[in-house]
C-alpha cells in the first residue's frame, strides 16, 4: 500500500508550535483563523497536562498558543 | 515526483485492495441471534464460519469447513458443547479440537481447526481477527455501553445490511462532513476529528434543516420541533463505532447510542450493522422512547441505504481532491493502515494524536442559503398549485 499525503500540504506545511504550559511541540497548520490541524508526536503527548479531561478537546494552553503563533506570523494563516 | 501542472488533468488512482482483513473485534450483531441452539453460517473475512452456542452457554466461532472431509458445520448440529458435521458427525469444541468421533475408537492427533476469540458484552456477539493469529491484547477493548444494560434505555433495535463495496468506503464517512448535507440531509455546523491510537472520534453538531419536513415536525405528527443535534463518534478499532448522539428539542433532549459497525465478507462486500439505543426520560417515557427507537432506527436505516446508493455508483479512490473545508482523509486512512500491517509495522505516525477542526464559516452560509432556497421554491410552487 504506498502511503499518499493529502495534497493540501504542499499549499501550506505543518509547522512547529510549542506550548508555553508544558513545552510539548507540535506540528500546526492553519488554513483559515477557524480551521485547525494539529499533529502530535507521543513526546508532546507525553508532556502535554491538558487533555486530562475531555479527551476529544484540544489543550487550551496549546490552543493560545497556537493562536498566538498565527497572530505574530509564526505560522501563516492561509486566507 | 512530478510537478503539479496547474492545467494537468487529475487521474484518479486506485491501486488492487489488499487481500488482507483488519486486525480488531468485529460485531457480528446481536447475541441473542446465535442462541437459539442451531449453527450460523457467517461469511466474513473471506470465509464461511460457523457460529454457535453450546449447552454451556459459551457462543463460539470455529472455521466453517471440517477437517474430516471438508463438511459444512454451519449444516450440522449443536450436540452438547460441540458442533456435529451434518457429513460424518465429527465434534468439534470451541476451543477448535475434535472432542469426539463416535464411530472411531479415537481422534486423530492434528484434529484441531481454527477457531476464532469471541467476546459478549452489552447483548453484542464479538469476534477477533488477527492474520498474525495472536489473542487479543487487553488495552485493545470496545467500551461498555452503559445505556444498554439499563432498565431506564430501550433494547437494541438492530440492522443488517450486505454492502458490495470495500469496508473502506464507510470508514471515510469518519472524515466527510459534506456528504451528511448532502446525502442525509442533515445541517453539520460544527465538525471536528481526533485519531488517537486505535480510536479515530468525529464530533459533529448540527441544526436540523427546515427544508427537510421529518426534521421540522420533530419526526411527524406534529410532535415538538427538533432543533438540533450533538455527537461525538468513535471507531474502536477497524470496525465498531459508537455515536453518542444528542437530540436537541424545543424543551428537551433526547439522548440515544447509535452503533454502526461492520464486518468484510470479503475484498469486495461487508455486512453493515446499525443498533440504536434511546434513553426514557420525563419527556420520553418507556413506550414514546421504544416507538423513538424505532423511528431513529428507521431514519438510520434510509441513512445507510443513502450511502449504499453512492457507493453504488462511485469509483474507489486512493487519491482524493481536497478543498480546505473537507476533512483529514489521508490521515483518517494513516489511522486505518494500523489494522493492515503486522503490530511489529504498527508506525508511530499511525497512532500519534491528530486533531484537525473544519472551518464551517462558508459551508454553513451556503448551505443556509441552499435551504433558503428550497423552501422558497416549495412556497412558490405550494402557492401556484
Ligand atoms: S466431513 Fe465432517 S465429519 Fe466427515
Ligand atoms: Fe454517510
Amino acid at each position: 500500500m504506498t502511503v499518499r499525503q493529502d495534497d493540501r500540504l504542499l499549499d501550506g506545511p505543518l509547522l512547529p508550535v510549542r506550548c508555553r504550559r508544558c513545552d510539548a511541540e507540535v506540528l500546526v497548520r492553519k488554513a483559515s483563523w477557524e480551521q485547525t490541524s494539529i499533529q502530535w508526536n507521543a513526546a508532546a503527548r507525553a508532556a502535554c497536562t491538558g487533555l486530562s479531561g475531555d479527551p476529544h478537546a484540544t489543550c487550551p494552553a496549546l490552543r493560545s498558543a497556537i493562536q498566538e503563533a498565527a497572530l505574530t506570523g509564526a505560522i501563516a494563516v492561509m486566507e | 515526483m512530478t510537478a503539479t501542472e496547474p492545467d494537468a488533468v487529475r487521474a484518479i488512482e486506485a491501486e488492487a485492495v489488499s487481500s488482507r482483513f483488519a486486525r480488531g473485534w468485529h460485531c457480528l450483531g446481536l447475541a441473542e441471534k446465535y442462541r437459539d441452539g442451531k449453527p450460523h453460517t457467517v461469511n466474513a473475512f473471506g470465509q464461511k464460519l460457523v457460529v454457535f452456542t453450546g449447552a454451556d452457554g459459551e457462543t463460539n466461532v470455529l472455521d466453517g469447513y471440517c477437517r474430516h472431509m471438508g463438511g459444512d458445520l454451519s449444516q450440522g448440529t449443536v450436540k452438547g458443547n460441540e458442533i456435529a458435521c451434518p457429513f460424518h458427525d465429527w465434534r468439534w469444541g470451541g476451543d477448535g479440537r475434535c472432542k469426539k468421533i463416535p464411530y472411531s475408537r479415537r481422534v486423530p492427533l492434528r484434529a484441531r481447526t481454527a477457531a476464532w476469540p469471541t467476546m459478549v458484552q452489552d447483548g453484542l456477539l464479538f469476534v477477533w481477527n488477527d492474520p498474525e493469529g495472536n489473542k487479543p491484547p487487553d488495552e485493545v477493548t470496545i467500551p461498555v455501553i452503559e445505556g444498554a444494560t439499563r432498565d431506564d434505555w430501550t433494547d437494541w433495535r438492530w440492522t443488517e445490511t450486505t454492502v458490495h463495496t470495500n469496508a473502506r468506503e464507510v470508514i471515510d464517512n469518519v472524515v466527510d462532513m459534506a456528504h451528511f448535507f448532502y446525502i442525509h440531509k442533515s445541517f453539520p455546523t460544527y465538525f471536528k476529528n481526533v485519531f488517537e491510537g486505535h480510536v479515530a472520534t468525529q464530533i459533529m453538531r448540527g441544526r436540523s434543516r427546515d427544508d427537510a419536513r421529518e426534521q421540522r415536525d420533530g419526526g411527524g405528527g406534529g410532535g415538538p420541533r427538533m432543533l438540533g443535534n450533538s455527537s461525538v463518534a468513535s471507531y474502536h478499532g477497524p470496525s465498531f463505532m459508537i455515536d453518542e448522539l444528542t437530540y436537541h428539542y424545543e424543551g428537551y433532549d433526547l439522548r440515544s447510542v447509535l452503533i454502526n459497525c461492520h464486518y468484510p465478507i470479503d475484498q469486495d462486500s461487508f455486512s453493515l450493522h446499525s443498533g440504536i439505543i434511546v434513553q426514557h426520560s420525563d419527556a420520553l417515557p418507556p413506550e414514546a422512547a421504544e416507538a423513538t427507537a424505532r423511528k431513529l432506527s428507521d431514519f438510520i436505516l434510509t441513512g445507510f441505504e443513502q450511502d449504499i446508493e453512492i457507493w453504488r455508483n462511485k469509483t474507489r479512490i486512493d487519491n482524493p481532491l481536497l478543498c480546505e473545508e473537507d476533512g483529514p482523509v489521508y490521515q483518517l486512512r494513516r489511522w486505518y493502515r494500523q489494522f493492515f500491517v503486522d503490530v511489529a509495522d504498527v508506525a508511530p505516525e499511525m497512532t500519534d494524536r491528530f486533531e484537525f477542526e473544519i472551518d464551517t464559516t462558508r459551508p454553513v452560509e451556503s448551505w443556509q442559503r441552499e435551504v433558503e432556497e428550497n423552501l422558497a421554491r416549495r412556497e412558490a410552487q405550494g402557492a401556484s398549485a
